[in-house]
């Protein structure tokens, strides 16, 4: 199998018996990126130089330490939302064009510690607004399934690039859906761990009660690996969670009696009758696995979005007040501090992210604020209790990812909230700041569609297996050639 | 409920950003069909439900207060658009513009 086609676990084992060394997997993973990034254009850096450096030292390593690193010599993909002292980091905005951070984030030292090797820096849309990539201020990504059609988005450089096989496993943020929908539309795995599980220190800060980083890689177990990797208490995150990860009860999934919740809200509310078909045969395969399906009912659901659109885009408004031009990143020219501040905003950040400040500057202003603000945050309340009593009857809920497969460039671009209504089936797991994963479920008119796992807070170890049993009853398909070598 | 013109420019005061005339008029609009959709919660009866104000109850994180190394000043001058004299350098505030 070439370097470019194996897995996380495929490269480590390979990699720490010396079978393969890591500057043999980098040079095999930038051969591949050579072959098809210009037509995927997934990412806004790369740093060959660094990735073989990087290699060199693993290299050199003595084989009792090589079995220490959990993911040793694994080439890896970040979103381009965090920080790296190695190279650029830019939130995909002109605003922070050419920004070297002076620290790495947590996730990317977490990484490196534990042997993987950052290979570059993936395509997002601007400050992680949007659900397509289209909103990057530098270039679009590709659908590798279909050129003409977007990745997904936010993290749609990170899906495009483990799609087209340029990386095992690339990291992701999501804070209403941008790992699970990327990774639906590009036909990877793409898991939000809950809430605080993941350090945020790094991560340029989008919505930060909502905001979590997790893998989007082309299997479950890598998805636990690197998730293993990159989960755990950070002091300098005042939200990471202190508390232990879950004992796996077992390794594999036992499908008899499994309870699986089936929300009957989630039933019409604009689906794509082809996704619900695929959806039906997921079921029937699970029950025939033996498998309990329960319909369950999450009564608020239909408020999620109206929830999320206010209570996202008013800490985006307070989060994005640091970018005026006087530390960092770009500054207009001319007048005095309040005009270079206004005009820098006006120039630096584009018409998403302008229109994301405008709506939560409204939401948390004088006279508005208990009508808007504060009326989300108590129907977020009601969002969270739906699903922990839900969670009482069922062990996992499942749903589609996505109420469509990827759509083509500029066909929801013009219409706000038509592109938000996309979301509509993952912001309540960010809202309940639960894990979710999504996980392929073929094709459907050679477009990727993917089905989502839910799991109650904290649970994420049963929820990847079951995840994963999935992946065992579900036939595979092949990933998209790209023309390139396959 | 929908925005005027007006608002849309206050609002765009508070958030220390310049829209042109044109961008008023398409805010104006996007933003009025998005806060028409926000207008259901008003359906919901939340008198006696509390605001999530933390998903994953957590108890607030204390440490000793203790002095540690901090950002060197070189390098948090770095990327910094303008620096002067080991500080940021920005537009007069007084006596109106420049320098």
């Amino acid at each position: 199998m070439a370097i470019h086609q194996q897995g996380v676990k495929d490269l480590v084992l390979a990699i720490r018996k010396k079978e393969l060394s890591a500057q043999e997997a980098v040079n095999g993973i930038f051969h591949r990126i050579d072959e098809v990034e210009s037509q995927v254009q997934a990412f806004l850096h790369l740093n060959q130089e660094y990735a073989q450096q990087r290699a060199k030292m693993i290299d050199q390593l003595p084989t009792g330490e090589l079995e220490r690193l959990p993911l040793a010599g694994v080439p890896v993909a970040v979103k381009d939302n965090m920080t790296t002292t190695a190279m650029p980091t830019t939130a995909a905005s002109k605003i922070l064009e050419g920004f070297m951070a002076p620290y790495n984030a947590t996730v990317v030292d977490r990484l490196e510690a534990a042997g993987a090797i950052i290979v570059g820096k993936t395509n997002l849309d601007e400050f992680a607004m949007g659900s397509s990539t289209e909103h990057s201020a530098y270039h679009v990504t590709r659908n590798p399934w279909d050129l003409e059609r977007v990745p997904g988005g936010s993290s749609g450089g990170s899906a495009a690039a483990v799609a087209a096989q340029m990386v095992p496993v690339a990291l992701g943020s999501d804070t209403g859906g941008s790992i699970r929908q990327p990774a639906s539309y590009c036909g990877v795995t793409g898991f939000k761990p809950t809430y605080g599980r993941v350090s945020r220190y790094g991560l340029i800060a989008f919505a930060s009660s909502l905001d979590q980083i997790g893998p989007l890689t082309r299997s479950v177990e890598d998805a636990r690996l690197v998730y293993e990797v990159i989960a755990g208490h950070d002091p300098k995150d005042a939200t990471s969670l202190p508390h232990p990860g879950d004992p796996a009860d077992r390794d594999r999934v036992v499908w008899e009696g499994l309870r699986v919740g089936i929300p009957k809200e989630y039933e019409g509310e604009g689906i794509d009758p082809r996704i619900q078909e695929r959806y039906q045969t997921v079921l029937t395969t699970l029950e025939k696995a033996g498998a309990q399906l329960q319909e369950i009912s999450l009564p608020h659901t239909h408020y999620a979005i109206a929830t999320y659109y206010l209570v996202a885009p008013a800490e985006a408004s307070s989060n994005l007040s640091r970018f005026d031009g006087v530390r960092y990143g770009y500054r207009a020219s001319g007048g005095d501090l309040l005009t270079m501040y206004e005009q820098t905003r006006a120039e630096g950040f584009g018409p998403e992210v302008l229109r994301r400040i405008l709506l939560g500057t409204h939401a948390l202003s004088a006279g508005y604020y208990d009508a808007y603000y504060l009326k989300a945050q108590k129907v977020r309340t009601l969002i969270r209790q739906d699903f922990e009593r839900a969670f009482d009857q069922v062990d996992v809920i499942l749903t589609p990812t996505t109420p469509d497969t990827a759509f083509k460039f500029g066909e929801k671009s013009q219409d706000p909230l038509q592109m938000y209504l996309s979301d509509m089936f993952t912001v309540t797991a960010n809202l309940a700041g639960i894990p979710g994963i999504s996980t392929p479920a073929g094709l459907v008119e050679d477009l990727p569609m993917g089905i989502q796992w839910l799991g109650a807070a904290l649970q994420e170890k049963r929820l990847l297996e079951i995840a994963r049993g999935f992946e065992e009853l579900w036939p595979p398909v092949p990933w998209p050639s790209l023309g390139g070598d396959l | 409920m929908s925005l005027s013109d007006e608002q849309v420019k206050q609002v765009a005061r508070l958030a220390r950003i310049k829209l042109r005339a044109r961008d008023v008029a398409q805010m104006t609009i996007h933003l009025g069909v998005v806060l028409e959709y926000m207008s259901q919660l008003n359906a919901l009866d939340t008198d006696n439900v509390e605001p999530t104000m933390h998903v994953i109850p957590l108890t607030m994180p204390l440490r000793e207060d203790q002095v540690w190394p901090s950002l060197p000043v070189e390098e948090a001058l770095k990327n910094a658009p303008n620096p002067q004299n080991n500080m940021f350098g920005v537009p007069r505030i007084m006596d109106g513009g420049d320098a």
